[in-house]
């Protein structure tokens, strides 16, 4: 019995997960006034040692020939642990993207000075939201520190999701980042109930959608006796079991389309980003929708790319529902965070565009996608942390007027996140859309692409409006006011608005590094 | 020699133990006497007036739901250990190594448990 | 290569014939049933002796039928089913509860291979590669019985006797699933009569003292036996689980638990002491171990575990609950784990180095049995320590009793001093003389 671990390749993953372990025992062992500044050195170090491993096996020196490995020149491309897990460019780029989000959201899900109370989360999670335990915990500034495991558990999950490559290690990976967020989502420190309510959402409806894709699985199972990607993609060339594989097929996509949260399994996205504390919202709209749209890629691309005639029709109208509902719901919306949530739906019609495309261009355009729309996603949600009143978030949009003129410097870089959302040029969202159009016109979905440029001028309507309502109106007399953060927000903040500006002024580098990760290993 | 059906004795058997207990079930209605009393069906309580219960039971302490949970961790982790442990001799040092260090992973949890008082009665 | 070490050979198992097999259930199941009465019976008697009484002696030669009367009396009472009952649910719980503890004892082996009517059979129902894990398996389906029994009673101290149970039984299987470990490390087998088997050169309870003791407890424990008989704990629950069960279905129940006691003991017996094989002064007899005469040396050794069982129950107190949990939680479950560490490490180092690594577990044993005794000490002395701060705290309580804090008039605890009664003052403010009613002396009491 020969098994071989590839340490090496699967260091980013291994990192993450042990130092979720060593930050269990951290928090079983290190009295409570230490635990919060070691786990939060602990998740940074190993973010950062993992994003270093990422680096380096990205660009170590591939042996054999460059023709053999799809036009690659540089970075690892192996089948690794027995061949349930492919580490190659798409992943590693993918996995980057995850790590340098999962830095920017550690900054905020650690900042101690918006809130007077103390950080976005309950003090003690197990207290009853209104009761006098949570009263004294509070009063005693008693801070929620087991944010920090799951924070590590589930970074872990989303650095193995993409680079699963069977789907039982992908249906492990789904679980192991997802039960930290339904947990986290409803930790909130204000607005306890709707929390607890928005997490018990997610939670059930993300249960369901997981039994969705065991049962895909199971179906493709069923008809090709395997579940490895490379395998079955071989299998189903052969089977004559389509009424096998189709429905699988299906199965496995409304699994993966409920992560991303694209229409119509999109119900939980609104509520799930309100009630959640705001910081991990701005981690789980772009760490999350990241990892899940790189496993849609590869699950799309590897396994099933060979049925991409079945499949294509129902992701064309899926994406079509994502971008048109997204953005008309959206216009709706008098919540920020519900406006932001239904805008994130709509960014996932965008990107589903990229996957349709079924080719090299289309991967690259969609990685490319993922880091700008994923920055900005992180800055756009840092700031609605910030501006409060005496209960908390102001999230309404009325008491959004007249901030401009309140807090210029604030309104401006969260106008920038709202141009960029709407895809004006020079910043990052127009590079992305441009290249994830430009690949679907190129993959036959013109007519896609027209459905998406009128969404794209639906949504750019009312980000306009918030921009006007920011600098053109006047502030109401108790509205609410911008909160000065610590360094960790300032850093955060300033990091998405500089990968934004970068992204849609200088995208080539990036560009380049995105066309260079080659394809999907088989 | 071949195995035939080891389980069809565990069928049989089963089927005398389960017809045993029905014929006892069944039997009881009718070898004993029956007299009414209102009492006698209440639930039972000593000396107070019986409240009805819920059936159920209504509510009752969160501990239990701990124990079932913490119950179905080492319960998988056992199982895992099982087929380990019979073929420990064909796995050799690897299975060895990745046993100890899942024993080491479980064994975290359990002091993270430990530590946070789950597992006290109190 | 997978079943090297083990020595049995499984292709025995599932040929016999119909008659053969008819027999066989019959047989086990007559065993059972007689092992049942036997075992109360016995209990009584030794119970008695112990409580320096003589015990039940009227039915029978010595009172042997004494149990057999006890279930002919419990037929012939009045059947009563409470009114909160879910019908369904409440008849069908000792039914499950008695099938399964009859199942465990099909893969029992009772002895080698005998011949029943001119067939070559081994004594024992059958066997298959994963038998104790199907013990394992049937057991926990025996905790339905339970849990549903005190569910479905509509009562709430069969409710919480049922909960109680099956929290004892979860958490003590947890022990009694790691104590079985180290055996299929060493016998490289899931199969009883494999076990058995591998069991030829030296009996488990030498080789892994540690999984005998770990095993032990917890089935006195997964019986909910006496000193660990806390779902019935009469001063608290009534009867747990089969409080508002009468007649024959509370009969069965009292089957199940006797008939799981002799199948615990018979699976100890299996497991560790070598099962069927005779003890040493009588194996150097060389029939000692062939045809009919193993099962005597193998019901020897149940009846001595019965034994042991029944002496506990004369011996030791109850636990208390949280007592009980944290010996479970606390004690059996990390030393387990950490035995089969040590058993798997042994075991490697004699298949790869040759080691003679027999000696290292005996040291290793007795390594760990003096962990635990610190330990317990340590823990002893602790518990000295808060207990002496408790008390202290409760004498500067005492300083301050008021005896209507909890809204109406209560007497102080023992050490505590009461208050001089209001009234009482007032009498003494006012100038009164100091006699006074003995009403008054009551309430200030």
């Amino acid at each position: 019995m020969k098994v071989s671990v590839e340490y090496q390749a699967l260091a980013p993953i291994i990192i993450l997960l042990a130092s979720g372990v060593l930050s269990v025992l951290v928090e079983a062992f290190i009295p409570r006034t230490l635990r919060r500044p070691i786990q939060l050195m602990l998740v940074l170090a190993s973010i950062v040692l993992a994003f270093a491993y990422v680096v380096i096996n990205a660009t170590a020196e591939l042996a054999g020939d460059p023709l053999v490995n799809g036009g690659q020149v540089k970075g690892l491309r192996e089948l690794a642990a027995s061949g349930s897990i492919a580490i190659d460019g798409p992943g590693m780029v993918i996995q980057g993207i995850i790590l340098l989000i999962s830095f920017v959201a550690a900054l905020l899900l650690a900042e101690r000075q918006i809130d007077p109370q103390g950080d976005a989360f309950a003090s003690r999670s197990s207290t009853l939201p209104g009761s006098e335990d949570e009263r004294q915990f509070t009063a005693q500034g008693w801070l929620q520190t087991e944010i920090w495991p799951l924070y590590l558990f589930c970074v872990g999950g989303l650095l193995l999701f993409p680079v699963s490559n069977d789907f039982l290690t992908m249906f492990v990976a789904l679980e192991v980042f997802s039960l930290p967020l339904y947990l986290i989502a409803s930790m909130a420190r204000r607005r306890r109930l709707l929390s607890q309510e928005a997490a018990l959402k997610y939670f059930i409806l993300g249960a369901f959608s997981s039994a969705f894709f065991l049962f895909g699985a199971a179906l493709i199972y069923a008809a090709t006796s395997s579940v490895n990607f490379s395998t079955v993609a071989v299998a189903m060339e052969n089977s004559s079991q389509d009424g096998l594989i189709i429905p699988g097929i299906g199965m496995i996509a409304v699994g993966l389309l409920f992560k991303v949260g694209a229409v119509p399994f999109h119900q939980w996205v609104p509520d799930v980003y309100q009630g959640s504390p705001t910081p991990l919202t701005a981690f789980m709209s772009a760490a999350t929708k990241v990892a899940a749209f790189g496993a849609l890629l590869r699950v799309f691309y590897v396994a099933f790319g060979g049925m991409r005639w079945d499949w294509r029709p129902m992701m064309w109208v899926v994406a079509v529902l994502s971008m048109v509902i997204g953005s008309l719901l959206a216009v709706t919306q008098t919540d920020m965070k519900r406006m932001l949530a239904f805008s994130s739906v709509a960014h996932t019609g965008f990107i589903l565009l990229g996957v349709i495309s079924t080719s090299a261009a289309g991967l690259s355009s969609t990685l490319f996608y993922l880091l700008a729309y994923g920055f900005t996603s992180v800055g756009v949600f840092a700031i609605v942390g910030l501006v409060r009143d005496a209960s908390g978030e102001a999230t309404h949009l009325s008491q959004w007027a007249g901030l401009g003129k309140k807090s210029p410097w604030i309104a401006t870089i969260f106008a920038l996140f709202l141009l960029a959302l709407a895809g004006i040029p020079l910043t990052s969202g127009f590079t992305g859309k441009f290249a994830v159009f430009t690949a679907a016109i190129d993959g036959g979905a013109t007519p896609l692409v027209i459905v998406a440029v009128v969404a794209s001028a639906v949504a750019a309507f009312f980000y306009a409006r918030v921009i006007v309502l920011m600098f053109f109106t006047e502030p109401p007399v108790d509205g609410p006011s911008v909160v000065v953060p610590s360094a960790l927000t300032t850093v955060a903040i300033g990091t998405s608005a500089a990968f934004t500006v970068l992204l849609g002024i200088a995208p080539q580098p990036v560009l380049d590094l995105v066309i260079n990760a080659g394809l999907f290993i088989r | 020699m071949g195995q035939g059906n080891v389980y069809l004795p565990i069928f049989f058997l089963g089927l005398l133990a389960f017809g045993f207990a029905v014929f006892s079930v069944a039997a009881a209605s009718f070898t004993g006497p029956k007299r009414y009393n209102r009492a006698k069906v209440d639930a039972y309580e000593c000396g107070i007036q019986p409240a009805q219960a819920q059936l159920g039971g209504g509510r009752f302490p969160v501990k239990y739901y701990i124990t079932a949970m913490l119950f179905i961790i080492f319960d998988i982790e056992i199982v895992f250990l099982y087929p380990w442990a019979v073929s420990f001799d064909a796995l050799g040092l690897f299975g060895l190594i990745e046993m100890i260090i899942f024993i080491l992973t479980v064994l975290v949890a359990y002091a993270f448990v430990w530590r946070r008082g789950g597992l006290e009665w109190d | 290569m997978f079943h090297s070490q083990a020595q049995g050979d499984l292709g025995i198992f599932g040929n016999d014939p119909a008659a053969v097999i008819a027999v066989k259930v019959l047989g086990i199941f007559v065993i059972m049933v007689l092992m049942t009465l036997l075992t109360i019976w016995a209990e009584r008697r030794v119970v008695g002796r112990m409580q320096m009484r003589i015990g039940p002696n009227r039915v029978g030669p010595f009172g042997l039928l004494q149990s057999l009367m006890d279930g002919i009396k419990l037929a012939l009472k009045e059947e009563i089913i409470p009114k909160g009952a879910h019908l369904a649910v409440y008849v069908i719980a000792p039914v499950i509860a008695a099938t399964t503890a009859f199942l465990t004892f099909a893969v029992i082996p009772l002895g080698p291979q005998v011949s029943i009517f001119g067939t070559v059979t081994p004594l024992q129902l059958t066997d298959f590669p994963v038998s104790v894990l199907y013990v394992l398996a049937i057991a926990s389906v025996g905790i339905y019985g339970i849990v549903l029994a005190g569910w479905s009673s509509g009562s709430i101290y069969p409710l919480l006797g049922g909960l109680r149970s099956s929290a004892q039984m979860i958490s003590y299987e947890i022990a009694m699933g790691l104590s079985f470990v180290a055996v299929f490390l060493y016998a490289q087998s899931m199969s009883t009569s494999q076990i058995v088997a591998a069991q030829e050169p030296m009996w488990y309870i030498v080789l892994l003292l540690p999984s005998f003791i770990i095993y032990t407890t917890a089935m006195v424990g997964e019986t909910n036996r006496a000193p660990f008989d806390l779902p019935e704990a009469e001063g608290e629950l009534v009867g747990g689980f089969h409080t508002e069960y009468s007649s024959l279905k509370f009969a069965l129940f009292f089957l199940a638990e006797y008939v799981n006691m002799v199948t615990v003991s018979a699976l100890a017996t299996t497991l560790f002491l070598g099962g069927w094989r005779a003890p040493w002064p009588i194996s150097l007899w060389d029939q000692a171990n062939v045809g009919w005469w193993p099962m005597l040396w193998f019901f020897g050794k149940v009846f001595a575990f019965i034994f042991v069982f029944i002496w506990l129950r004369g011996t030791l107190p109850r636990l208390r609950y949280d007592q009980f949990m944290k010996f479970g939680w606390k004690v059996l479950i990390p030393v387990s784990i950490v035995w089969i560490l040590i058993v798997s490490v042994a075991r490697y180092l004699r298949n790869e180095g040759g080691l003679e690594s027999r000696n290292l577990l005996f040291a290793a044993s007795a390594v760990l049995v003096v962990v635990v005794l610190v330990s317990y000490t340590l823990d002893l002395r602790r518990k000295k320590s808060d207990e002496a701060e408790e008390q202290r705290i409760a004498i500067e309580a005492e300083q301050e009793f008021d005896p209507f804090a909890g809204g109406f008039p209560v007497p102080p605890m023992p050490g505590q001093v009461a208050q001089p009664s209001r009234r009482m003052k007032a009498t003494i403010s006012s100038g009164a003389p100091a006699s006074h009613t003995p009403a008054e002396t009551t309430e200030g009491n």
